[in-house]
């Protein structure tokens, strides 16, 4: 947890350092109409910074618990971790292609079946019916647009 | 005159709360925030972000009617799964767990669940009250404020994180600035020159309040809610008329916990950033202190479940006086609502009171009534409620992850925001396990532009001395006030010898 502690921080400091970098590239004194648009992101980033630096060597002069670590993330709790993850981030990166009612229920039904192992009667009729359910709810009821993908832009407008 | 004249407001704005469609809204706000507060996984403040694009289409009271109804049902929520399951539906009830859990266990969970509820509604009843009749002349007093009082203001939000947020100072003052950071990219207001983009077509419009709002709480909670592993053992629980009487009976007993449970949850309340979960745990070690049978709690004392609940619901209320008056949320919820006032067209701050009255008063008068439909509510629907619970994980977290992109992707329609969700997300989880805390954060980015105006404007005003903080009365008090917060934990530091380590907080939204 504290090596956890450390790496973190460290990253938020390099962050900071790359946000001070871009905010240096606009006027950051007094100009013609006041503070330059870049004065309030500079002294934040540069504040984040020192605060990010802070929490670093502090992180690193916390002694070294004794006998074994807790980790960050338990053994055992690194799978169902990933399982949850992974295909979030795939099923955003298809979205083009599959939209988010199609997206969401892959993501549903392999969530069902891997870590809910239902019965696949179950697993069917909840992806088929869920989706549809919050089809009508929101593109139909509330009229907000969800990116639906090439199959179903198909099917509803045969585009 | 003065008094005459919030009675008057007060008249009409219960009014229009009972107006039948304001009426209804209310009571769907009610039904599903219960339900929020109840599923795991699925907070207040998740819940009002992602319900906030659902109210493109109504009127500005009606919507803030909605989000504020769906806040006060999370927090009756919370504390059924308290009681019933040991498992805190959200992070104010945790203390409520604590004797709950047990009473339940000893076959009383009807007691529990009356106690809950009708000091929840106690505690709100008095601090809805407080709220009444002091933020109309709080607003009255805000309308003077130039820049730089506003600025001052903003920054007192800030300190009091850091001096009373109960975490780490060096991480409550990272968060800020990180919130205020974030809250720069896009255009620049007065320049129209576009920040820290990176060159993003889509980040010129700004990161979105909500989508950051919705990943970091929603799908944070289900990252955590995924490691921990959920398992659910439960007492069936139902009220009949027997525990109310019972319960009832007992309560003015307790009378000296519940009136400092509703003045010390408003107070924590009204102050930025500390809402419901520190004024319950507060609340419930105090009223352990003080007890004469302290060995009681923890084992199923009834005190035990009253003391964090009516502190939680003041709080609730209490947090939404600085936003209404002052347009400075008390909390997370309050931030997310706060962020719908700009989707709506409404400027906040204390001009609401002067020019939306229907708005205003409207939410102040559906406090009234949704409190009391709230309890009728929770009273006779616990066997429902807690039959939610029964839905399985394997389905719910894929739910609550589909409607998360479902209302991120929403607020602007673009891709973009997914991705920035599932990041907020990961960085939510990271944060929350290493104790970052994430209401500074939040309420930052909400408060981001607001601050900067303030501070360019009065930099402007002084010719760009910094020296017109201090000049003027009301600036320099409040600048005071918040120099003193943000020392605050140094000067702790100081008096105990030694640094101490940051007071144990659980990982807690709000």
């Amino acid at each position: 947890m504290r090596r956890a502690d450390t790496a973190v921080a460290a990253v938020l400091f390099i962050g900071a350092l790359v946000l001070i970098r871009e905010s240096l590239r606009l006027p950051v004194s007094w100009t013609s109409i006041g503070p330059g648009a870049g004065f309030v992101p500079f002294w934040l980033s540069v504040g984040v910074a020192i605060q990010g630096a802070l929490i670093l060597v502090r992180s690193l002069r916390v002694p070294a618990p004794s006998g074994r670590a807790a980790p960050f993330v338990e053994r055992r709790s690194f799978k169902p971790l990933l399982i949850a993850f992974l295909p979030m981030a795939a099923v955003i990166a298809a979205i083009d292609y599959l939209g988010l009612y199609l997206g969401g229920a892959v993501y549903l039904a392999g969530y069902m079946v891997f870590v809910g192992r239902h019965h696949w009667v179950t697993v069917i009729l909840v992806t088929i019916l869920l989706p549809l359910a919050l089809f009508f709810i929101f593109e139909r009821w509330f009229l907000l647009p969800m990116p639906k993908g090439l199959l179903l832009e198909y099917l509803l407008y045969g585009r | 005159m003065e008094l005459l004249s919030v009675f008057d407001n007060l008249l009409y704005g219960l009014g229009v709360a009972m107006t039948p469609a304001n009426l209804t809204v209310a009571l769907a706000g009610l039904i599903l925030g219960t339900a929020i507060g109840v599923l795991p996984g699925l907070g207040g403040t998740n819940g009002v972000a992602l319900l906030l694009p659902l109210t493109f289409h109504l009127t500005p009271t009606a919507a803030i009617i909605l989000l504020a109804s769906v806040y006060w049902g999370a927090l009756f929520g919370g504390a059924i799964t308290s009681i019933l399951f040991n498992i805190p539906g959200e992070p104010w009830s945790v203390a409520t767990t604590f004797d709950g859990h047990p009473l339940a266990q000893q076959g009383k969970p009807g007691i529990a669940l009356t106690a809950a509820f009708t000091s929840s509604f106690l505690g709100a009843a008095v601090a809805i009250f407080l709220f009444t009749f002091f933020a109309p002349p709080l607003a009255e007093w805000a309308l003077k404020f130039g820049p730089p009082e506003n600025f001052a203001v903003l920054l007192l939000a800030f300190a009091t994180f850091t001096g009373l947020g109960g975490g780490d100072p060096a991480k409550t003052i990272f968060m800020t600035l990180f919130g205020l950071l974030l809250s720069t990219v896009g255009f620049d207001i007065v320049s129209g020159a576009p920040r820290l983009n990176f060159g993003f077509i889509e980040l010129q419009s700004g990161v979105n309040f909500i989508v950051i709002a919705i990943g970091l709480f929603g799908l944070g909670e289900i990252f955590l809610t995924v490691e921990e592993g959920l398992r659910l053992r439960g007492v069936p629980g139902r009220v009949g008329f027997r525990d109310l009487w019972e319960t009832w009976k007992m309560l003015p007993r307790f009378w000296v916990t519940i009136v400092r449970g509703t003045i010390l949850g408003f107070w924590i309340g009204v102050l930025p950033g500390t809402g419901a979960t520190p004024a319950s745990f507060m609340s419930y070690g105090l009223a352990k202190q003080f007890s004469k049978h302290p060995e009681r709690f923890g084992k199923g004392e009834v005190e035990g479940v009253v003391a964090p609940e009516v502190a939680a619901h003041a709080a609730g209320i209490g947090a939404l006086l600085p936003m209404i008056t002052l347009g400075i949320p008390g909390s997370p919820t309050a931030a997310v609502m706060l962020a719908g006032f700009f989707i709506w067209g409404l400027n906040p701050g204390a001009l609401l009171f002067q020019t939306q009255r229907e708005f205003v008063w409207g939410l102040i008068g559906s406090m009234y009534i949704t409190n009391v439909l709230g309890v009728l509510i929770v009273l006779t629907l616990v066997p429902l409620f807690a039959a939610i619970n029964r839905i399985p994980f394997g389905i719910l977290a894929p739910l609550i992850v589909i409607l998360s992109s479902i209302g991120a992707f929403a607020v602007n329609n673009q891709v973009l925001d997914l991705w920035i969700m599932l990041g907020s997300g990961v960085a939510g989880y990271i944060f929350r396990k290493l104790k970052y805390p994430l209401a500074p954060l939040v309420v930052a980015l909400v408060l981001g532009d607001m601050t900067e105006q303030a501070l360019r404007q009065s930099l402007i005003m002084g010719q760009g001395s910094p020296a017109i903080f201090i000049t003027r009365p009301i600036a320099l008090v409040f600048m005071a006030a918040s120099l003193f917060l943000f020392l605050l934990p140094l000067i702790r530091g100081l008096r105990k010898g030694r640094r101490q380590p940051p007071i144990p907080q659980p990982a807690t939204a709000e």
